[in-house]
């Protein structure tokens, strides 16, 4: 009981402390603002954004033509005689003349004439939404329909086609056959219904939908779509309503992190640990007022959109993966300026990382790596299940769940109130959490736990080299994805050396590098294993989990590699610790070829 | 105000920012966000159109066709992209639920001039990468067919269409609107962003750390200390900015009128820092003035977005060579803008050295 009224204390401290800070006169500003911004938001709504504004310049002969371009602010139209247009050609963008277009060979006409063939066919499509006769304006319906595949999850999801080199005749599909009903003729919903339809999924385009003019909105007509509606579904209204909950809980993380760091400037938080309240208490009690009021905001957010309350089941991991980080942030850095650029660098990664795997919501299984997936499939009314749940947020979970501990260890006097570098209190950070007298267990926890980190690293590293081009994408992960297992998996060692260059006697060094390796293999195997099968199926997927495969080789190869780097520290000390990484690395990396490529057979 | 006074605060800061190795972190935020807004950009349109993708994937699919004759079955024969086998609805179904199929299409034997519309089924996989991509590739079919039924119900129409002739491009423009008119000004405007999210920290953390005290024992007065720290962050802007325009342009990717982009993003970052500068001194406490100003900082940018002429639409509009005379008025605009800010930054400051001395 003890233990909870500390921590009941602890909270309305920090309610207190933030409120009177809060009151004295940030409130009355905050609201002003909020009225302001509530204000501009309709102003921007109404008057649209003015970003591409005047981009292209064109030249027509024909005043319905202009009237029609001049609509899309991108275009700046001047109207002019033929002739006069025909001479000056190179001055413009895109000419219309007597109904044709002519654009400039630049990949500025390339743009200006797509942007125009958009306009045009929106334009096109307005006038034929009021034609009397709707079928003979739009003749062609599809009505669509999915099929669950058959096959085993993981063939299916990857994306791959199956079927072996195409044949002549008709592929035979193996087992029962089950009757499919003809589909009726005709459509079930009246042409008035479809007309409105078309006309609101006209209207759809907003500002926001241009960059993204090759994925149709969803029909609001249910299942029946015209030829031009026909694009795979992009939930671009969801993903919005994703950034309307992760604005808040960014903001009110900072809040935290800076509750933190207070405590550390001028040793003000001295006295709250002379206290005998434990650390953990401490750290529970101030974190959380910051929770509940995250999960409050969450809470009136989703009732305000008229969305399930099932929202709030995925974003409490993230709520804790926000909270822990803040944490650490607020422990870690020494000034302001750091804290703000680690904050803004984190909150970023974060940010990405959520919204990312989400766009493909509807398309690739590979979205529900990110909590938000199941937020954007709640809100449009598609089911989950527990798996799903555990899927996509185990990771979160797993995280938050490490980084509270080695907060949890290092909230002490010493640490908070050090002024070394960053790189060095990361150091002393680990340091907290292995142990002296059970080196050897720590350093397998380490290993083990380092996994669900290192993963994350690596899809952001997918991410970023998917814009270069395709051999050199691949070879980039290849050495990075080396690159972050290497530095995850020496960094125990190197904690140790740095703690004590003594502890690296040849016996340490050898047990202390198996311990990683069975760590770091137990680690990659119950996790990737588990929950990340259906990822590492694709190419990038096998350059990343490549050890799944068997169990000794890889075992073999992760002790090899951390002996190297090892072995570097012993040998030329703290220096040596870059060239072994190095050296590593490439080991990784040869092995990793050696088993996609087969280069070394 | 002396001018070495102000030197030696915006020296003092340079030192610290480099120190901290802080500001590599927040070129490297900015790279980050860079790369990955055009991965999302090049990476989904380039997955969902079928032109850039064709580059990619030469393979045919496999299309299940069920129903009789008609010009949309002779439509997709003569498609390269895919091979079609005449087939009854139950076994093609039951092929594509053992991806045998890439989809099933069914026709019924509805006449091209009927007066219903021609309503055909299309049958494909659920939650399917493949899926997303042969549909891009039905839907051109499709098109094609739609404006074959509407030609032969064409003296049905009444409304008169104005007619343009478009010719088909050999591809390219894709991305033009996307990098000019978003990554451009986003780049830019980013290390404005930053600098001026740095200001608030360099004056409140004096505050705070209580090391004002000791900064003021110098002769230097603390206007000055004010003023040398919107030097510093305002020296940071065009750095980086220019940084991001060379690092475009060995990319390839031509600017115009570099230099005088550089121009207005350093005369209207100005506004920005002062606006924050007002804000820390106000507040002296890093959480409420980042808060404050933070909000203060959507509104500003939104507000600015929904005018004709914005900083950020004239930057566009010089790297596409479009601007003219307005950004001469746009730029004295902001200098207006910027007088008044720093006419309150400087009585502001006075304001606040004169309680410090009585103190």
């Amino acid at each position: 009981m003890g233990t909870l009224t500390d921590i009941a204390t602890i909270a309305r401290w920090e309610v207190k402390k933030s409120f009177t800070m809060l009151g004295r006169d940030v409130l009355p500003f905050a609201i002003i603002l909020f009225v302001l911004l509530v204000v501009v938001t309709a102003f921007a709504a109404q008057t649209g954004m003015h970003l591409q504004d005047g981009m292209y310049v064109v030249g027509v002969d024909d005043p319905q033509v202009a009237d029609l371009l001049a609509s899309d602010a991108r275009f700046t139209v001047y109207s002019m005689d033929a002739p006069v247009l025909l001479k000056n050609q190179n001055a413009f963008d895109l000419i219309v003349v007597k109904g044709t277009v002519y654009s400039s060979a630049t990949e500025k006409g390339k743009a200006a004439q797509k942007t125009l063939e958009r306009d045009y066919s929106k334009y096109v499509n307005s006038i034929y939404n009021t034609e009397n006769d709707l079928f003979a304006a739009y003749p062609l319906w599809i009505d669509t329909q999915s099929v669950k595949s058959e096959l085993n999850f993981l063939a299916t999801q990857s994306g791959q086609y199956i079927s072996a080199n195409p044949v002549r005749t008709a592929p035979v599909p193996e087992g029962e056959i089950k009757t499919i009903p003809t589909p009726s003729a005709t459509l079930a919903i009246s042409k008035e219904e479809l007309r409105a339809g078309l006309v609101q999924s006209n209207a759809k385009n907003t500002q926001l939908s241009r960059y993204t003019e090759t994925l149709a909105p969803s029909s609001p007509i249910g299942d029946f779509k015209t030829p031009s509606q026909l694009s795979p579904p992009l939930p671009f209204d969801s993903i919005i309503l994703i950034f309307v909950f992760i604005f808040p809980l960014y903001f009110t993380s900072q809040f935290f992190m800076m509750s933190i760091m207070n405590e550390r400037i001028e040793r003000k938080g001295e006295i709250l640990l002379s206290t005998p309240l434990r650390t953990s208490s401490i750290i529970i009690g101030k974190l959380l007022p910051y929770f509940f009021g995250m999960l409050a905001i969450c809470t009136v957010l989703t009732f305000y959109i008229r969305a399930s309350p099932l929202i709030l089941l995925p974003l409490i991991p993230v709520i804790f993966f926000f909270l822990a980080n803040a944490l650490l942030i607020g422990m870690l850095s020494r000034s302001f300026k750091e804290l703000s650029f680690i904050s803004i660098f984190f909150s970023t990664v974060a940010t990405c990382y959520l919204f990312f795997p989400s766009i493909f919501a509807n398309v690739h299984v590979i979205s529900l790596i990110s909590p938000l997936t199941l937020i954007v499939l709640t809100i449009q009314g598609s089911a989950w299940t527990v798996t799903d749940y555990l899927y996509s947020t185990s990771l979160f979970w797993l995280t938050s769940a490490v980084l509270f501990y080695i907060a949890a260890r290092n909230f002490k006097e010493e640490r908070l109130f050090s002024e070394k570098k960053l790189f060095t209190r990361m150091r002393e950070f680990l340091s907290e959490i292995l142990s002296q007298k059970h080196p050897y267990v720590s350093l397998f926890l380490l290993s083990g736990f380092s996994i669900p980190f290192i993963f994350m690293a690596q899809m952001m590293c997918l991410v970023l080299f998917f814009n270069i081009p395709m051999p050199y994408s691949l070879v980039f992960l290849l050495l990075f994805a080396a690159l972050i297992e290497e530095i995850a998996k020496s960094v125990g060692i190197y904690t140790m050396y740095a703690r004590d260059p003594a502890f690296l006697t040849w016996k340490n060094l050898i047990l202390g590098c198996a311990a990683t390796a069975i760590g770091f293999l137990v680690g990659e195997k119950l996790l990737l294993f588990v929950t990340l099968a259906q990822i590492s199926d694709s190419i990038f997927g096998s350059i990343l989990f490549l050890s799944l495969g068997s169990l000794w080789l890889p075992l073999l190869l992760h002790f090899t590699c951390v002996a190297i780097v090892a072995c570097f520290l012993k040998t030329w000390g703290k220096k040596g610790y870059a060239p072994g990484l190095v050296i590593a690395m490439v080991v990784h990396c040869l092995y990793n070829l050696y088993f996609i490529l087969g280069w070394l057979l | 105000m002396k001018i070495n006074h102000l030197t030696i605060i915006a020296k003092k800061e340079f030192r610290g920012l480099l120190n901290e190795k802080t500001i590599l972190l927040a070129i490297l935020l900015q790279l980050f966000i860079a790369l990955f807004s055009s991965f999302l950009m090049v990476g989904l349109t380039s997955m969902y159109d079928p032109s850039s993708l064709s580059k990619y994937s030469h393979s045919r699919y496999s299309i299940g066709y069920v129903g009789n004759e008609s010009q949309l079955l002779t439509n997709l024969k003569a498609s390269p992209d895919f091979r079609v086998y005449e087939m009854d609805l139950s076994t093609a179904v039951a092929a594509l639920g053992q991806r045998k199929l890439a989809a099933v299409i069914y026709v019924p034997d509805t006449r091209p001039d009927a007066q219903d519309p021609v309503k055909i089924t299309l049958y494909s996989l659920q939650n399917d990468l493949q899926t997303a991509i042969v549909d891009v590739k039905l839907k051109e079919i499709f098109l094609k067919y739609e404006q074959e039924l509407r030609n032969i119900r064409s003296d049905r129409l009444h409304e008169k269409v104005i007619e343009l002739h478009i010719q088909k491009t050999s591809g390219g423009g894709d991305f033009f609107e996307f990098v000019y008119g978003l990554l451009i000004p986003l780049l830019v405007f980013m290390p404005a962003i930053i600098a001026s999210a740095l200001v608030i920290d360099l004056i409140t953390e004096e505050y705070q750390h209580e090391t004002l005290e000791t900064l003021l024992s110098t002769p230097i007065t603390f206007v000055e200390v004010v003023w040398g720290k919107v030097l510093a962050c305002e020296l940071i802007v065009p750095i980086q900015a220019g940084a991001w325009l060379l690092l475009l342009m060995l990319n390839g990717i031509a600017i115009k009128n570099a230099i005088l982009i550089l121009l207005q993003v350093l005369v209207s970052s100005l506004i920005l820092i002062l606006l924050a500068t007002l804000t820390a001194l106000h507040y002296r406490e890093r959480t409420a003035a980042q808060f404050i100003f933070s909000t203060a900082l959507v509104i500003v940018i939104l507000f600015s977005l929904a005018l004709p002429v914005n900083p950020l639409n004239l930057i566009t509009r010089l790297a596409v060579g479009t601007a003219g005379m307005e950004q001469w008025l746009l730029l004295g605009g902001t200098m207006l803008v910027i007088f008044v800010l720093a006419y309150l930054t400087q009585w502001y400051a006075k304001r606040i050295s004169k309680t410090h001395k009585t103190s």
